[in-house]
């Protein structure tokens, strides 16, 4: 039999102290904050607060601040409006001591998007040549970091339109596709659950394919007119492009940039004898035409 | 012969390797200003879809130290105007708040930052966001007045969303998350 000595009746004595002193009505220590370890931005709760009287109560978010005094012994209302941010927030229990507790506050379910399609304007037919991004944020616009789904809604300016749906991964959706074959507006809608954001992009020509050119005499000078100048897809190149013409004759080479107005470009030249006239859009080359002038 | 020869060759690929690894990772964090911004660390290993440019890692880590910097001078006076421009959107009308709200309950809280090991995480096609989870080392004293409440020194997380201005990135969003893997 284990005796009981002068020590260990110390002890006991010190250990019935500590649980005199834990019980004393309006004592509030940590094991009192029964908080939960995580709640949903904008969602109020209570904590239960045990023992009795008056205790200061701190709570601390990534946005907001509340300080009130509150009687223990009752429960604390956590208003929603008190953990709409997204984070850890840090709650503290003053009485005659300080005992405090943390609890993350995680977002709501998607309600925004950010959204960017990159570029705004883009030739028809390059692949991999347009990039939408996408990040899902709450109705109080955290990020919203729990694996959602994004669907991108591609609708063309003609042709079938088609979707593509990628999962959020730490809040951001993002894909990369081709350019499709014909100018005009490309829609492009960022879809999670009920909420979606659209942008577009505008397809443009890609550059000139079978570029021709015809002469045509007019007295001592020479018409040059180009065919439609169109993409390899059949669109036609907007005006403004800037096509060269460029002759050499026994005079020398002259060069002449004109626009496309109406979908062809054209000028006139003063041709010295025999010359040779050829035409370029951009980096196309295309056909080359003799001509001799009667200067 | 050969066999030395195929040595050096191999030895060189190597060398070449670890150049290219070694590249994404950029420690040209510690910035030992006067005014006692806190180290940052930025590896952006593997960052995807596109990967970070020397000079932009350079300016991640400067105007995120900076952001810490400012934002631990304001929370301790309780005043927004020590703000610079590190903080932008969502993140400064956030801190905005909580200054605001500290300076009115008297609270104000002390950080002691020893330091920020950023991973850069995401880094958008245009250029336009770079999101990034920072492993901070925080001592968080918390101050009713000059009664000190509370201290709080365990590491933290938190996801960061940084864009690009005319000279600088910009701190747009700054969540503290529960340290788990995403």
């Amino acid at each position: 039999m284990k005796r009981t000595t002068r020590s260990d009746f110390g002890l006991c004595k010190c250990l019935a102290g500590l649980a005199l002193w834990c019980v004393l009505p309006g004592r509030a220590s940590a094991a009192d904050l029964h908080l939960p370890a995580t709640v949903e931005a904008g969602q109020a709760f209570s904590v239960p607060l045990q023992g009795s009287g008056e205790a200061t109560f701190y709570l601390m978010g990534p946005d907001h601040v509340v300080k009130r005094t509150v009687k223990l012994g009752s429960d604390l209302q956590i208003q929603s409006s008190d953990v709409r941010s997204a984070g850890r927030y840090q709650l503290i229990l003053c009485d005659s001591a300080c005992n405090s507790a943390a609890f993350e506050v995680k977002p709501a379910p998607p309600a925004h998007l950010s959204f960017f399609l990159h570029p705004s304007r883009v030739p028809v037919h390059t692949p991999n040549s347009i990039d939408a991004t996408a990040f899902v944020f709450d109705q109080y616009f955290n990020l919203v970091l729990t694996p959602a789904a994004v669907d991108f809604r591609i609708t063309p300016a003609s042709g079938a339109g088609f979707s593509r749906r990628v999962p959020t991964r730490r809040g951001v959706a993002w894909m990369r596709m081709d350019s499709t074959p014909h100018e005009g507006r490309v829609q492009v809608t960022a879809v999670s659950g009920n909420v979606q954001e659209a942008r577009v992009v505008q397809q443009v020509a890609a550059e000139a394919c079978a570029l021709r050119v015809k002469a045509m005499p007019s007295g001592n000078m020479v018409t040059l007119e180009t065919d439609p100048v169109r993409d390899c897809s059949g669109n036609a190149l907007p005006d403004g492009t800037v096509v060269s013409f460029t002759e050499i004759d026994r005079e020398g080479k002259s060069t002449v940039d004109t626009p496309i107005k109406k979908g062809v470009a054209r000028i006139q030249l003063r041709v010295h004898g025999r010359a040779q006239i050829s035409v370029a859009c951009g980096v196309v080359e295309g056909n080359e035409v003799a001509f001799h002038g009667k200067l | 012969m050969k066999s030395m020869a195929d040595m050096t060759l191999a030895v060189k690929n190597i060398s070449l390797l670890f150049f290219k690894a070694a590249s994404f990772v950029i420690a040209a964090g510690v910035l030992a200003t006067a005014q006692s911004a806190p180290q940052v660390h930025l590896d952006a290993d593997g960052l995807t879809p596109r990967p970070i440019e020397e000079l932009t890692g350079q300016t991640i880590v400067r105007y995120y130290a900076l952001a810490w910097r400012e934002m631990a001078g304001a929370l301790d006076s309780n005043s927004a105007q020590g703000l610079g421009e590190e903080f932008v959107g969502f993140a400064k009308d956030r801190l905005t708040r909580r200054i605001a709200e500290q300076k009115q309950t008297g609270l104000r809280i002390k950080i002691v930052d020893h330091g920020h090991n950023l991973k850069a995480v995401f880094y958008s096609t245009d250029g336009a966001a770079m999101q990034l989870l920072d492993h901070a080392q925080l001592e968080i004293q918390t101050f009713d007045g000059n009664k000190l409440l509370d201290t709080q020194n365990a590491p933290r997380e938190y996801m960061v969303l940084m864009t690009p201005g005319a000279d600088r990135w910009y701190v747009r969003n700054l969540e503290e998350v529960s340290a788990k893997p995403f």
